[in-house]
């Protein structure tokens, strides 16, 4: 009886910690992306450049104490709970367990949330009466010119990025650069979930079997893309088209959109 | 007493964390069926919470299709090429299976703006789709949830017509994926194969 009324007075605490807690994080700040044109990175006669309206994007992607929020109301999402569809055996595995990110992980605490799946992040922001940025308004959004920048350009800084091994200890959002629209570490901190990541970018249209096209994507993939010097769109292109919803990957986060 | 502690403790914990919860998202299967909570294996694709619509006009979860094995494809109506075809594949695999009932084939359609009940009541008459059939409609984040959980990918262009792989599922009698073909004109004796053992097992 006596472990009954301490589990019970563990749990009533436990609910006062996680309320204090949620004023502890201040709303995340959002910023507007205008709309503008999207052009497609594989051309064809149907993908053409899209308008996409203007929409409000998350300043910097989520971190591990806003994410942390999100588990601790929402059980199913804990480490020990998720279900592999829905996330695999990588899932926060950074993190000391399933609600503390760690004492000796404090360093994190402000830096992007990484080994959470697409499932995860859908979730995330459904949750903050938000969504996942679809490709386009991902691409419009990470094309804005960077704010005081020492590269040449955009391409030759995310190039160097990727030349760099991952760090061991990823650094703080707001750690790289700022955007014409605000936003900062769209490219150099880690890589990002999109809603449609899953979009079938390399077929022409419609009547193709999708065995063939991804031959092409690999093999003579240059014929119909943008900019044939953008090959850190490949890469991005590439990435994405080699991801599962449940996949949890390290250097991989996300950051949510309002339209 | 140690599981009575135990369910007291998660029910409270469970009841506490769960107050400020928006999200009904996944992972949680639909209160509208008449199922208990916690039937739908863990690796079922049938835990999705979203509704969709039938070509009659019917909300449903996917857990609709619990209790039969499943053959599903996805398509839009106003497809060339494709998708008549690979609705053709799997009239095909019906036909081959040689049993009225006993399978559910269900097409989900890509194109949430076009693909209403109506038009795919159209779709299933002109290809003369029997009441083994179930056509669905879903809003954009249902489709893209299913596509995903299916490995389907699928784009829109800027004419509202997709491009998107060609794959037939097979789900088991809860749901879980448990076999792909992809490309037209497959051969379907795998698919025959698998759906056999698994009416085998029931």
């Amino acid at each position: 009886m006596k472990y009954f009324l301490s589990i019970l007075m563990a749990t009533v605490f436990f609910c006062t910690v996680q309320a204090q807690q949620k004023t502890v994080v201040s709303e995340k700040k959002m910023v507007t992306v205008r709309g503008g044109n999207y052009k497609p990175f594989f051309i064809s006669k149907s993908n053409r450049p899209v308008y996409v309206t203007s929409f409000r994007m998350d300043e910097t992607p989520v971190t591990n104490a806003e994410y942390l929020i999100f588990v601790k109301s929402n059980p199913r999402w804990r480490r020990s709970k998720v279900n592999r569809l829905f996330a695999d055996t990588n899932y926060l595995r950074h993190w000391k367990n399933d609600l503390e990110i760690g004492v000796s992980n404090k360093i994190i605490y402000n830096s992007p949330v990484v080994n959470v799946s697409w499932f995860a992040a859908q979730a995330y922001c459904k949750w903050k009466n938000k969504q996942l940025p679809t490709v386009a308004q991902w691409e419009l959004a990470a094309n804005g010119s960077p704010k005081d920048f020492k590269y040449k350009s955009l391409t030759d800084f995310i190039l160097d990025w990727y030349t760099k091994p991952s760090p061991r200890v990823l650094p703080h959002v707001k750690s790289t650069y700022q955007n014409q629209y605000g936003l900062y570490d769209m490219h150099g901190l880690i890589w990002e979930w999109t809603f449609n990541f899953n979009s079938f970018a390399a077929s022409p249209d419609s009547r193709r079997n999708g065995e063939d096209d991804f031959k092409n994507f690999c093999a003579g993939g240059a014929i119909n893309v943008a900019d044939k010097t953008d090959y850190a769109a490949y890469l991005r292109y590439g990435y994405r088209a080699s991801l599962k919803g449940n996949y949890c990957i390290s250097s991989l986060g996300f950051r949510c959109v309002k339209n | 007493m140690k599981i009575v502690i135990f369910v007291f403790f998660s029910i409270i914990l469970f009841g506490c964390s769960d107050m400020s919860s928006k999200s009904a998202f996944v992972g949680e299967v639909a209160r509208s069926t008449s199922m208990p909570v916690g039937t739908v294996s863990s690796e079922s694709i049938y835990q999705l919470a979203d509704t969709f619509q039938t070509q009659d006009n019917k909300k449903i979860t996917l857990s609709y299709f619990m209790g039969k094995p499943t053959v599903v494809g996805m398509i839009f109506t106003h497809c060339p090429y494709a998708c008549p075809r690979l609705t053709a594949d799997i009239k095909d695999i019906e036909e081959k299976m040689n049993s009225k009932k006993g399978v559910n084939y269900l097409l989900v359609s890509f194109d949430s703006e076009r693909d209403f009940p109506e038009q795919l009541k159209k779709f299933a008459n002109s290809y003369g789709l029997n009441q083994n059939w179930t056509l669905l409609h879903g809003d954009e984040n249902a489709v893209r949830t299913l596509s995903v959980l299916l490995n389907v990918q699928f784009q829109k262009d800027a004419t509202g017509n997709f491009s998107h792989s060609n794959i037939i599922s097979v789900l088991d009698k809860d749901g879980v994926l448990v076999f792909q073909k992809e490309g037209i004109d497959a051969d379907p004796a795998e698919t025959i194969g698998t759906l056999k053992q698994l009416l085998a097992k029931r």
